[in-house]
């Protein structure tokens, strides 16, 4: 009796179970998995590099024909046929957290250049592990690379931990990885570099603009995951140089009760105070639309984002409430409101050869396209066959990459620590998108890592000319 | 003693040899290391069953002790210099102390209300763990930095700092606890336990001291889940809250379930179910959310129709496909093969 | 120390969370004296819910009313289902196994939304009811006719339904199947059709609480889905016996952890506070010993 009874039940389950998967699948092909469909990171740290894609789903919004891709490479329509070089790189790939948009950039553009001349005749070829924000998934990851997949560089690490993890190895090996970081490490040791400027300078970008304004309190928030007081450090020190008071709160993630949290920031700060906050778009945004439903977005003098809230989906998510109340600094440039040939050029390649970059335009796909392009300009350098040695002897040697996509050259050199982006925008909502409300402006040598690096590297100049 | 129950630990310590021996040789670096995983999380797992099958307690809390464990041995191996060994050991103890006293209360509850303290003990924990975070070589009683910039990695044992070295070390405690789990099951803290799960009125009337042996059940499951956590550390090298998730605790019941929480390969299933298929996964790109589907309906099916696990259903369900095959080769059968 | 108006303010935020907290804990003690079974996926379906509200009006145009509509239903239609299929397969278990089985549920949901809505790095989704947009001042702060909304369905769902229990001849039924399921079936009462009943109005609600949380906390499937736990402290304080007494529980959490917030020095561990609530109710009232008795483990 109980035998057929479970029968019965075990052909319902397969029955349910069948059902599901078919909904599953329908449902993959079926939706046009829209560009803008990410959902709340819960588990990601602080100010992950990708400072979210604006919303847009393809470049054809530009217009313009994708044919001219070309420029990418140095032989124009030419296939390159010789040996590939092999690129490896390590990202976070979990629920809640995907970076796969910036390899799958980066893939993006090694195919214009492999279908365009390639490096010296040679085709690129990336190699990507993915990881859950497992350490040791990440080291085997890297000897995977490099033992079985014979890999000799490393670029385009969006990884919640890999420079933390991986740093000894790579210096052993006498490899430069180029990334865009989140952990420390990505800026403070001699073999990583990265095109972002991560949680601690893009913060102090942000309490810079908020200190430019004159306020009698700084408040600064970020997500509570591990390594806040270095982020804190850099705010701190800037207030302390400008002899502002500032108060370093955190804030567990996920967020549950955003309206008190926004009503403490508020009431810490006071009516002449600056809030800024550090986190993910997602909780940002919370705590934003927690602010405003309690009408206290005018409670404060203003208020200061990193990097993260530079997204057109976010402008669009706040209102108008928030036009030009909200400063947010931005690592690079706009695709929106800037349109020169390298951008053009950048925009074109996410059309024709980007396929998978599910983001579309925005910050992911910009460090994407310029982790590629500054590796294959430097590999085009290279005389002799490419090594694991000549290959980062020529990495190292990066230097004056201008680019219309960052503030300032970008350069890798020979350093104790690498801090190449330290120039940035301030942006703002307006009417559902972000506009340019500051130009380019250098993060403050208060800082004293920043004071460090540039102590080493000099202060490059800015190549881009702030916009109206 | 029958020849044929010498033939399953047997055959058991002979598949650990094997592994033992030739896994590093086999499989590439990647997979060693979901293979070192599996021998860690077998011993969670088996904490886990112990409970759950041996006693009937569920506890949905025992991602934030292994938690406990990694933390109390990161916070050691900064400290001190001691050998591994004892370092493993501490953690153990301590961490079998503290769920105990963590258990303690909860043991006068009755199955849903055990589980769901537990629950919530877990979520306190967490929060805990997300305040003080990890030990990453700081001073003071937390032994966290939050300013460093570069943390230095948690030590290995001195004889084990490569991945396969590592690797074998895992094994060899894994076995270690398994023979422990053993020697409690088939010596009085085992009779009781059964006894319990039969009817804890009947064991209290037959005289049986249940909560001494449930307060032990405990203490034992903690004690080598706090021995797993020292493992977890060295393995990881470097730990912070993100690694040990809320939802840990309930993926780690439902693979406990499919395993078999009745059987000692049981855990070791689990744990192959929970660790090797995530990597293998990960390696194939496949998104581990279809693992988590798997686990769910796995939970259901379980429940509903093989409460003893795949362990146990397994055999069954390949001995009934065998009579189906039999059944079609063979001439019409008489009625009685045509049960199942 | 904060100051009178702090906390003053502070306590309207604190209701307006509790209040959901309230509706959820309500559905699911409901449920549980109905059947038994403590919906652990609640959560979970409310979050679903929530998501395909968000698909249906952000993506594919829906009226946003509607696809709160949709989203209701949903949570009823797929409790309903599960309710079905495994409430007669688990009936004469523990009511531990019953529970863990809905934790099935949780895990199936949970991957089929990250599958569906994945996240890659970048935008968020957000899910706004239009309530938001109203607001009337209490003292410095405005509060959303949403809160209100999520108070009012609270306090509304819990006299419903403890006077439904308690006056009606389908609600003593329900209450009489969570004692003993055989007996009742064997005294005349549709035992199927009243299940039934308890399981598609617990989705129902789980479908509403889902939309709500969705706006007031955030449209995330992990952090909606274990937001259960919190929901569970409460119910645990009401031994999952009473409603109104979960009712109150919740608001209680929700207002104890407001009030936290602006001490700095504890305010991060505020999201302890159902936890610790939760387990001292538990030891202060099961004082005495409680022995199962019947059917033991797993």
């Amino acid at each position: 009796m109980r035998g057929t009874h479970h029968r019965t039940l075990r052909v319902r389950l397969g029955f349910v179970l069948a059902a599901v998967l078919a909904a599953v699948l329908v449902a993959a092909c079926g939706s046009s998995s829209s560009s803008s469909s990410s959902s709340a990171s819960s588990t990601s740290s602080s100010s992950a590099p990708a400072s979210s894609s604006t919303s847009s789903t393809t470049a054809a919004s530009t217009g313009t024909a994708s044919s001219n891709t070309s420029s990418c490479g140095p032989k124009p329509g030419v296939k390159a046929t010789g040996t590939p070089i092999n690129i490896g790189t390590i990202d976070t790939k979990q629920p809640g957290t995907d970076f796969s948009d910036g390899p799958n950039m980066i893939n993006a553009w090694f195919s214009c250049v492999n279908a365009n001349g390639g490096v010296n005749g040679h085709p690129m070829k990336l190699f990507v592990q993915y990881d859950q924000t497992q350490p040791a998934q990440i080291a085997a990851a890297a000897k995977q690379l490099i033992q079985t997949d014979h890999v000799v560089a490393i670029d385009g690490v969006f990884d919640l931990l890999e420079c933390t993890i991986d740093q000894s190895y790579w210096k052993s090996l006498g490899i430069y990885e180029m990334g865009a970081g989140i952990a420390p490490e990505c800026w403070s040791t001699p073999n990583s570099a990265a095109v972002n400027m991560g949680p601690r300078y893009s913060s102090d970008g942000a309490v810079q603009y908020g200190l430019s304004q004159h306020p009698s309190k700084i408040v600064f928030v970020q997500s509570n995951v591990p390594g806040t007081q270095y982020i804190a450090a850099g705010p701190t020190a800037l207030a302390k140089a400008a002899n502002v008071p500032i108060t370093a709160l955190t804030a567990n993630v996920p967020i549950q009760d955003a309206n008190s949290l926004a009503l403490n920031l508020v009431n810490s700060a006071g009516s002449n105070g600056w809030v800024v906050l550090n986190f993910t778009p997602p909780e940002a945004l919370v705590i934003l639309q927690a602010a405003q439903k309690l009408g206290l977005e005018d409670r404060v003098k203003g208020w200061g984002c990193s990097t993260p809230c530079n997204t057109d989906f976010l402008a669009a998510a706040l209102g108008p409430k928030w036009n030009h109340k909200l400063f947010v600094n931005a690592e690079l440039t706009s695709p929106d409101d800037h349109n020169g040939p390298e951008m053009q050029l950048y925009k074109n390649i996410l059309h024709q050869y980007g396929s998978a970059v599910a983001g579309g335009l925005g910050s992911f796909s910009e460090m994407g396209y310029l982790l590629g392009k500054f590796l294959t300009d430097a590999l085009q350098k290279v005389q002799g066959p490419y090594t694991m040695a000549s290959v980062n002897a020529a990495i190292k040697g990066i230097k004056d990459e201008k680019t219309e996509l960052l503030c300032q050259p970008w350069v890798y050199g020979d350093y104790p620590l690498h801090i190449p982006n330290n120039a940035d925008f301030t942006t703002t909502p307006d009417n559902g998108k972000m506009v340019t409300a500051q130009g380019c402006f250098n993060v403050s040598s208060d800082d004293p890592q920043i004071a460090a690096y540039r102590s080493a590297a000099g202060t490059a100049p800015s190549t881009n000319p702030p916009t109206g | 003693m029958e020849p044929r129950s010498l033939v399953r630990p047997a055959v058991a310590v002979a598949l650990v040899a094997f592994a033992f021996l030739f896994i590093p040789s086999i499989f590439s670096l990647y997979y060693v290391n979901a293979w070192t995983q599996v021998a860690i999380w077998s011993i969670v797992t088996l904490g886990l069953g112990v409970l759950v099958g041996r006693v009937g307690m569920v506890s949905l809390g025992q991602g934030a002790v292994l938690a406990m464990g990694a933390w109390v041995a990161a916070r050691i191996l900064f400290a001190t210099g001691l050998p591994y060994p004892v370092v493993l050991l501490a953690s153990g103890l301590i961490t079998m102390v503290l769920g105990t006293l963590v258990g303690l209360p909860a043991l006068r509850m009755s199955g849903l209300y055990l589980a769901l303290i537990t629950l919530m003990l877990a979520g306190a924990i967490t929060i805990v763990l997300q305040n003080i975070q990890f030990p990453n070589g700081g001073h003071g009683f937390t032994g966290y930095n939050g300013a460093t910039v570069h943390i230095p990695p948690i030590r290995r044992p001195s004889i084990a700092t490569t991945d396969p070295a590592f690797f074998r070390y895992s094994v060899i405690v894994a076995v270690l606890m398994f023979v422990l789990v053993l020697v409690h099951l088939r010596g009085r803290p085992g009779r009781a336990w059964a006894a319990i799960r039969q009817s804890e009125a009947a064991a209290l009337a037959g005289g049986i001291n249940t909560t001494l042996y449930k307060l032990w059940a405990f203490a034992l499951a903690s004690f080598i889940t706090g021995v797993a956590g020292g493992l977890v550390a060295g393995f990881y090298h470097y730990l912070n809250s993100l690694t040990f998730a809320t939802s840990d605790s309930i993926t780690l019941l439902a693979v406990v379930l499919m395993g078999g929480a009745y059987s000692m390969t049981g855990a070791v299933v689990a744990a192959f179910l929970l660790k090797f298929l995530q990597q293998l996964l990960n390696d194939w790109g496949v998104s581990p959310d279809w693992l988590t589907i798997l686990f769910g309906i796995g939970v259901l099916q379980v429940l509903t129709t093989a409460p003893r696990g795949i362990v146990e259903q397994m055999p069954k369900d390949i001995a009934r496909l065998a009579r189906l095959v039999r059944g079609l080769f063979s001439r019409p059968a008489s009625p009685q093969e045509h049960e199942s | 120390m904060p100051s009178t108006t702090d906390l003053e303010q502070f306590l309207i935020t604190g209701l307006s969370l509790g209040g959901v907290y309230a509706l959820s804990g309500v559905g699911m003690v409901v449920l549980y004296r109905a059947t038994g079974v403590l919906y652990l996926a609640f959560g979970a379906v409310g979050a679903m819910g929530a998501l395909i509200s968000w698909q249906l009006s952000h993506q594919d145009g829906w009226n946003i009313w509607l696809s709160f509509v949709a989203a209701i239903l949903f949570g009823g239609l797929i409790t309903l289902v599960y309710g079905m299929i495994f409430g007669p397969a688990l009936a004469g278990r523990d009511p531990l196994v019953k529970a863990t089985a809905t934790l099935g549920l949780l895990l199936i949901l949970l991957g089929v939304m990250d599958l569906l809505w994945p996240s890659s790095g970048g935008a968020s989704r957000a899910l706004t009811i239009p309530t938001d947009n109203n607001t009337f001042q209490v003292g410095q702060i405005s509060v959303t006719y949403t809160n209100v909304i999520a108070l009012a369905l609270g306090l509304l769902i819990t006299i419903v339904t403890a006077a439904f229990l308690r006056f009606t001849k389908l609600g003593t039924a329900m209450r009489a199947m969570a004692n003993d399921r055989e007996i009742t079936a064997a005294l005349g009462v549709p035992v199927r059709r009243v299940e039934a009943a308890a399981w598609f109005g617990c989705g129902v609600l789980s479908g509403a609480a889902g939309v709500l949380l969705a706006d007031l906390v955030a449209l995330d499937s992990t952090s909606l889905t274990f937001l259960v736990i919190f929901t569970l402290a409460a119910a645990l304080i009401a031994r999952l016996r009473s409603i109104v007494v979960t009712f109150f529980a919740a608001l209680v959490i929700g207002v104890i952890d407001a009030e936290i917030t602006p001490i700095n020095k504890i305010s991060n561990y505020r999201d302890m506070t159902p936890f610790v609530l939760a387990v001292i109710a538990l030891l202060v009232l099961n004082r005495r010993r409680v022995i199962t008795v019947g059917r033991q483990g797993v």
